[in-house]
C-alpha cells in the first residue's frame, strides 16, 4: 500500500513537473462565432532557406498558385506574394531602465536594445522625446538634461558631444549600432532627450533609406549628479515612436 | 530472513524514488528560462493605408498589431502628422485635427482605450474611417499608433521607464469627382561634384574618371493632393553610349518635396564606411563605371495619365585626374633623377 503510494507520488511528481516545463503548441484557429471555414486551402508548409550566396523562401499548399496576366490586369495568386508583405515590426530590450542608487561624480549608466525590422521597400525612423527631466514624484526637484562636458562641447538636443568630465551633471544617452545619427561619433558622445513638457519635438534616434531586417541600435543612458543634488528617487518616462514612411 | 529482504527492497525502492525526484528537479531547474527585463516586440501590418474617398461615405480597414515580446497593455489612438524634410520623414501632431472621423468596429475594443495583449497573440484592430458629409476636399494624412503603458514606478530605484509606440501611416484624399489636383515640379536635379569650376558663368562639374557619379533629384508637389513621380534617369556619353535608370514611384504628399530614388544605383555600405564623400547626403543614385569625357543626365517625370511630363538636365565632364597626376608625379621624378645622374657624369 506504502510502496504505491510511493510510485504514485513520484510519477504525480514528475508529471507534473514535465507538464510545467511544456512548450505551448501553436494550432491554426479555422473557426469563429460568426464563420466556420470548412476543407480550407492551408499553407502547410513553408520556410525560408539560405546557403551561402544564396537565399529561398518556400511556401506549399496553394492551388494554382501563379502571376496570370490579361488585358488590363495582373492578378498573383498564391501564398508567396502574400509573403512579401511583411510587417514592420519594432522591439524594445528592457523597458525599465534601472540606473541604480546614485553617487555624486560617480555616472551611472543603463542600456537598451532598439531592433527595426521592415520588409517593405522604404524608409523607417524612430524617434525619442522623454515626457520630463527626471525628476521625484512630487516635482519639487529634477535632474537638469546634459549639456554633456560643456564650452566647446556643448551638446543639445539634435548634435552629440563628448561627455567624459564627472564633474558635468545631468541626464542623457548615447547611441551605437545600426541606423543611428552620425553626430554619436564613439560611446562618449551624448545628446539630452527632447523634453516634451517643455514644448519640444521627438528627435530621430534611428532612421533609413533601405529595406531593413533586424536593424539594430542600443540607446545608452547615462546619469550623473552632483553632491547638492536632493536625495529620492528621480523617474521619467521616454517614449520610442517607430514608424515606417509613407 | 524474509523481513531484512523486504527492508532491503523498501531501501532499494526510497533510493530510487529519492533519485528520480532529484533528477526530476534538476531537470525543472535547468530548463528554467533566464530571467530577463521586460521586453516590448510590436508588428503591426499593413504599413501604409492609401485611400480615396468621396464626403459622406465610409470605410473600414483591418489591421494586426501583433505582440512578440512579453505581455503588455496597449491602446490605439489616431494623431494627424505632416511630411518633415524631404527623404520621407514624418512629424506626429500631439493633437487629433481635420473633418475625417475615425472609430472601431471591434465590439469590445475602442480608440484611447487600454487592452490586453499575451505574448505571441496578435488583435485585429477594425478601423472604421468616415469623411462626413460637406468635408472639404484635399488630402489628410493621420498615424495609427499603438502604444505600450510604461512599466510601473518602482519606489527607491532610479529609473528611466519607456513607452514604446508603433505607427503606420494613414493618406486620405477627399474627393467629390473623383480629380485630384497633381501639380509638380523638380526641385532639384545635379550631380554633386568632386570639383567645381566657374568659367564664363558656366559651373564646370568635374570627376576623376573613377568616381562614383552621385546624383540628387528632389520633386517638389505644389498640388492639393498627393503624387506618385515615375520616370527615368538618363546618362549619355560623348561617344553615344547610353544607360536608363528608373525612378522607383514614392508618394510625396501634398505641398512637401521629397528626394526620389532610382535604380539600379550603386551602393556604399555607410555604416562601416562613414567618411566616405557618398554617405555625407542622401542621393537619389549613385553611377558607378570609368567615365571620360562630357556627359550629359537627364531625368523626365511623370505623375499618371494625363499629367505632363517634366524634364531637367544637368551635365559633367570626367577624366582621369588621378591618374594623370601621378604621371605627372613620375614624369618630374624621372627628370629629376636623370638630371642628377647627368650631374653626376660630369
Amino acid at each position: 500500500m506504502r510502496n504505491s503510494f510511493g510510485i504514485f507520488l513520484v510519477f504525480f511528481t514528475c508529471l507534473a513537473c514535465y507538464l510545467l516545463n511544456a512548450v505551448p503548441l501553436d494550432a491554426v484557429n479555422m473557426q469563429s462565432p460568426l464563420y466556420r471555414i470548412q476543407f480550407g486551402n492551408i499553407n502547410i508548409g513553408a520556410d525560408n532557406l539560405s546557403s551561402e550566396g544564396a537565399k529561398l523562401s518556400i511556401t506549399m499548399g496553394q492551388l494554382a498558385a501563379e502571376e496570370f496576366e490579361t488585358n488590363g490586369y495582373i492578378i498573383k495568386a498564391g501564398f508567396q506574394y502574400i509573403h512579401s508583405i511583411i510587417p514592420f515590426t519594432f522591439s524594445v530590450s528592457n523597458t525599465n531602465i534601472n540606473l541604480g542608487t546614485l553617487t555624486p561624480n560617480m555616472p551611472s549608466t543603463d542600456s537598451t536594445t532598439l531592433t527595426v525590422s521592415f520588409g517593405g521597400a522604404g524608409r523607417y525612423s524612430v524617434t525619442a522625446i522623454e515626457e520630463h527631466a527626471l525628476q521625484l514624484q512630487s516635482g519639487l526637484y529634477k535632474i537638469d538634461d546634459t549639456i554633456c562636458d560643456g564650452g566647446g562641447n556643448t551638446c543639445y538636443e539634435g548634435l552629440a558631444k563628448p561627455w567624459t568630465s564627472n564633474n558635468a551633471y545631468g541626464f542623457g544617452y548615447n547611441m551605437s549600432g545600426d541606423d543611428v545619427p552620425s553626430d554619436f561619433i564613439n560611446a562618449t558622445y551624448f545628446r539630452p532627450f527632447a523634453d516634451k513638457s517643455q514644448g519640444e519635438s521627438p528627435v530621430v534616434v534611428m532612421e533609413s533609406d533601405n529595406v531593413g531586417k533586424r536593424r539594430q541600435a542600443t540607446a545608452t543612458f547615462k546619469v550623473n549628479v552632483s553632491p547638492v543634488q536632493a536625495a529620492g528617487t528621480y523617474q521619467t518616462v521616454i517614449n520610442f515612436v517607430a514608424t515606417p514612411s509613407y | 530472513m524474509q523481513k531484512h529482504k523486504l527492508k532491503i527492497k523498501n531501501r532499494k525502492f526510497l533510493t530510487f524514488c529519492f533519485l528520480v525526484i532529484i533528477l526530476t528537479f534538476l531537470f525543472c531547474v535547468f530548463n528554467l528560462g533566464k530571467v530577463h527585463a521586460q521586453q516590448v516586440t510590436l508588428s503591426i501590418s499593413p504599413p501604409l493605408l492609401e485611400t480615396v474617398i468621396k464626403p459622406g461615405k465610409s470605410i473600414m480597414i483591418a489591421y494586426k498589431i501583433e505582440n512578440l515580446g512579453d505581455p503588455v497593455i496597449l491602446r490605439t489612438k489616431i494623431l494627424p502628422f505632416e511630411p518633415q524634410g524631404e527623404l520621407g520623414g514624418i512629424k506626429i501632431k500631439d493633437e487629433f485635427e481635420g473633418p475625417v472621423r475615425f472609430s472601431l468596429d471591434n465590439a469590445n475594443l475602442q480608440l484611447d482605450q487600454p487592452f490586453f495583449l499575451k505574448s505571441r497573440s496578435s488583435q485585429q484592430i477594425l478601423l472604421r474611417i468616415r469623411i462626413p458629409e460637406g468635408a472639404p476636399r484635399g488630402d489628410y494624412y493621420y498615424t495609427l499608433l499603438a502604444e505600450t503603458d510604461p512599466p510601473p514606478t518602482t519606489e527607491g530605484i532610479m529609473s528611466s521607464r519607456t513607452r514604446t509606440t508603433i505607427g503606420t501611416p494613414i493618406l486620405i484624399t477627399v474627393t467629390d469627382t473623383g480629380n485630384v489636383d497633381i501639380n509638380g515640379r523638380i526641385g532639384f536635379f545635379d550631380v554633386l561634384p568632386s570639383y567645381q569650376l566657374s568659367l564664363f558663368g558656366h559651373h564646370l562639374r568635374i570627376f576623376d574618371s573613377g568616381d562614383k557619379i552621385p546624383v540628387v533629384a528632389i520633386v517638389e508637389n505644389t498640388g492639393g493632393n498627393l503624387i506618385k513621380p515615375r520616370g527615368e534617369i538618363v546618362l549619355r556619353g560623348n561617344f553615344g553610349e547610353k544607360a536608363k535608370y528608373n525612378i522607383l514611384p514614392q508618394n510625396i504628399l501634398s505641398r512637401s518635396q521629397r528626394m526620389l530614388t532610382a535604380t539600379p544605383s550603386a551602393t556604399v555600405d555607410c555604416q562601416e564606411n562613414n567618411k566616405s564623400k557618398y554617405c555625407q547626403r542622401p542621393i537619389s543614385l549613385l553611377i558607378s563605371g570609368f567615365f571620360i569625357g562630357l556627359y550629359t543626365l537627364s531625368t523626365t517625370i511623370y505623375f499618371g495619365e494625363g499629367s505632363p511630363n517634366i524634364y531637367a538636365s544637368t551635365s559633367f565632364i570626367a577624366f582621369p585626374i588621378k591618374l594623370l597626376i601621378g604621371l605627372g608625379i613620375v614624369v618630374i621624378v624621372t627628370f629629376i633623377i636623370v638630371k642628377r645622374l647627368r650631374d653626376i657624369e660630369e
